[in-house]
């Protein structure tokens, strides 16, 4: 019933939402995400082992606002995906750096990354690629630095869950986001290095992993079952058309070296309308959010949210409404 | 004795998440199904995750001691064990569940209108413009190969349009009958099937095949043509023979 209204009354078409293709679509994001998740969980269980703690504290600027800016040079120099970026941002965080910091560099990694940059030129070869990248690099790191300096002045209670702060130990097994998982050494089996390192990656790839679970559940649902045709009228209007780019971003969740190739070819859209989809999806969407509730409490994610789409409709509305 | 079993569940329960997506992962990879799913490039990354959390699993078992494992407190119990079977069930159910091919309905969701001309189409491959370019120097009524994508990426050049209409060619795809009129489909998939989308060229002249939208694979010979209708041209195939095939071995065009 629900998907029903997603049926376009004029599409050709008489669509409706296929579950076989939602548990193909659904199949499909956690086959690709995984890898990078398992990725980010061992190089996560590295830092943890070889890191000393305070160690990339001691590297950073003093100031929170400076490391905010650092962070998103960081995300510019070191692309890392949404998926593999939470395991090794939780670990950070642990390791001493400044949630503000470490959750700047999570979200710019993904939006300022040059190869999503890279695919939006040659997604839009045909249509005046060099405006696209330059509007999407410019208008993704405004929403950046407006979020950053929010984040630098929250404190790191009011950001990270419980358990986030201190990790997973017999000490705080209620605490734990993993709490069926407090691994102890067998007796005579001492072998510190390896145990610490297993123990790290089980517990990160299990405890984000539930997260992209649910979060690609969710963006299977959408982008199997939502026609996208439905937006199609409101895409060239002025205001509305970045709103159309944004909810569209939120159904769909792509990664951000795919979703140029996508908007690319989306007719229907306005250059601000096709914007808004390209700078908003990176920061936060229906799977994003899930993922990111793997590290931070909801109230926070609630307020990222609100910000990050915030943020670009203005710029994105501005651009539209430019004479 | 729920205590003990407690205990047992939260130490075993991640090394038989971690085997099961692990197994599920190299099944998917050595039976092909993953060419359904994910394009050529993300392929290997499967195969390795999959082999490392096999490893990860037995590093569990072996290096922790099921005996030291502290017993879940009871109202958490369930909680925990229920995040167990969120993380084991969804995806043993949708590796067996997940279908060949994306059905007719998500066809329409994805669909766009006049757009075809603004995607980037996935191109000939080298092997296949070769046989392209013998096919066009030799016999005119033999047909050429090509796919749904190639007759694309032809409309959008007024020279090879001209090389190229009115030649017999031969080419695969799912057929599609939606809203009274018929398309040949080839789905383009950037990065996993979730992202896949619908290329398609119009089919004239009879397609009765008696097969099911969208899922049905089909070869279809006939003569390419181009018409134009308002300054937007639209690819056609005016088809003498139409009959079902086996799917292809890439069901998936990748960029």
């Amino acid at each position: 019933m629900f998907f029903a209204a997603f049926d376009l009354p004029t599409a050709s078409a008489s669509a409706g939402l296929s579950w076989p293709d939602v548990a193909l679509s659904f199949f499909a994001i956690v086959l690709e995400g995984t890898p990078f998740l398992l990725l980010g969980a061992i190089v996560s269980g590295l830092v943890d082992v070889f890191l000393p703690a305070g160690l990339i504290k001691d590297w950073l600027p003093r100031s929170k606002t400076q490391g905010v800016f650092a962070a998103l040079g960081a995300g510019v120099i070191f692309p890392l995906c949404e998926c593999g970026a939470l395991p090794i941002v939780q670990r950070l965080i642990r390791k001493g750096v400044p949630p503000a910091v470490a959750a700047t560099y999570m979200l710019a990694a993904p939006a300022l990354n040059p190869l999503a940059m890279f695919s939006t030129f040659l997604a839009f070869r045909n249509q005046d690629p060099w405006l696209m990248v330059v509007l999407r690099f410019s208008f993704s790191l405004v929403v950046l630095i407006v979020l950053g300096l929010w984040l630098a002045r929250l404190r790191p209670d009011q950001m990270l869950r419980a358990e986030t702060l201190v990790g997973s130990t017999r000490k705080n097994l209620e605490l734990s986001q993993n709490p069926g998982l407090v691994q102890i050494p067998r007796p005579g089996w001492s072998l510190g290095g390896l145990q610490q390192f297993t123990g790290a990656v089980v517990r990160d790839f299990t405890g984000v992993l539930l997260f992209l679970v649910i979060g690609a559940a969710v963006a299977a649902l959408f982008s199997t079952g939502f026609n996208r045709n439905l937006l199609a009228p409101i895409g060239q209007n002025v205001i509305l058309g970045p709103l159309a780019g944004i909810l569209l971003a939120q159904l769909l969740c792509l990664c951000s070296t795919t979703d140029a190739f996508i908007i690319a070819a989306f007719a229907p859209f306005s250059v601000s309308a096709k914007i808004a989809f390209l700078v908003a999806g990176p920061l936060i969407d229906l799977k994003l959010y899930w993922l990111y509730r793997s590290a931070f409490p909801a109230r926070f994610v609630h307020g990222l949210w609100i910000r990050a789409l915030a943020a670009t409709f203005l710029l994105t509305l501005l651009y539209s409404l430019k004479p | 004795m729920i205590d003990r079993l407690a205990r047992q569940v939260s130490f075993f329960a991640p090394a038989a998440v971690m085997s099961a997506w692990g197994t599920v992962m190299l099944h998917t990879v050595t039976s092909g199904h993953i060419n359904r799913l994910l394009s050529p490039m993300f392929r290997s990354y499967v195969l390795v995750a999959a082999m490392l959390l096999l490893i990860l699993s037995v590093l569990h078992l072996f290096l922790y001691d099921p005996a030291a494992d502290p017993i879940p407190s009871s109202p958490g119990r369930w909680r925990h064990f229920v995040r167990w079977l969120v993380l084991l069930l969804p995806v043993v159910a949708a590796s067996v569940l997940s279908p060949s091919a994306l059905s007719g309905s998500t066809l329409a969701n994805r669909a766009l209108d006049s757009t075809t001309g603004a995607i980037p189409m996935p191109s000939m491959s080298a092997a296949s413009n070769q046989d392209v370019q013998a096919a066009l120097s030799a016999d005119p009524k033999q047909p050429v190969p090509v796919e749904v994508t190639d007759l694309i990426t032809l409309s959008r050049s007024a020279e090879q349009m001209k090389a190229f209409a009115g030649r017999k060619v031969r080419t695969v795809g799912l057929i599609d009958n939606h809203g009274g009129s018929s398309k040949l489909v080839r789905w383009i998939m950037w990065c996993c099937a979730a992202d896949a989308q619908p290329a398609s060229v119009a089919l004239d002249g009879d397609t009765s095949t008696g097969t099911k939208d969208g899922t049905q694979w089909v070869e279809v010979t006939g003569t390419a043509q181009f018409p134009s209708t308002l300054g937007h041209v639209v690819p056609q195939i005016e088809v003498d023979t139409i009959k079902p095939t086996q799917e292809p071995d890439e069901p998936y065009l990748s960029p």
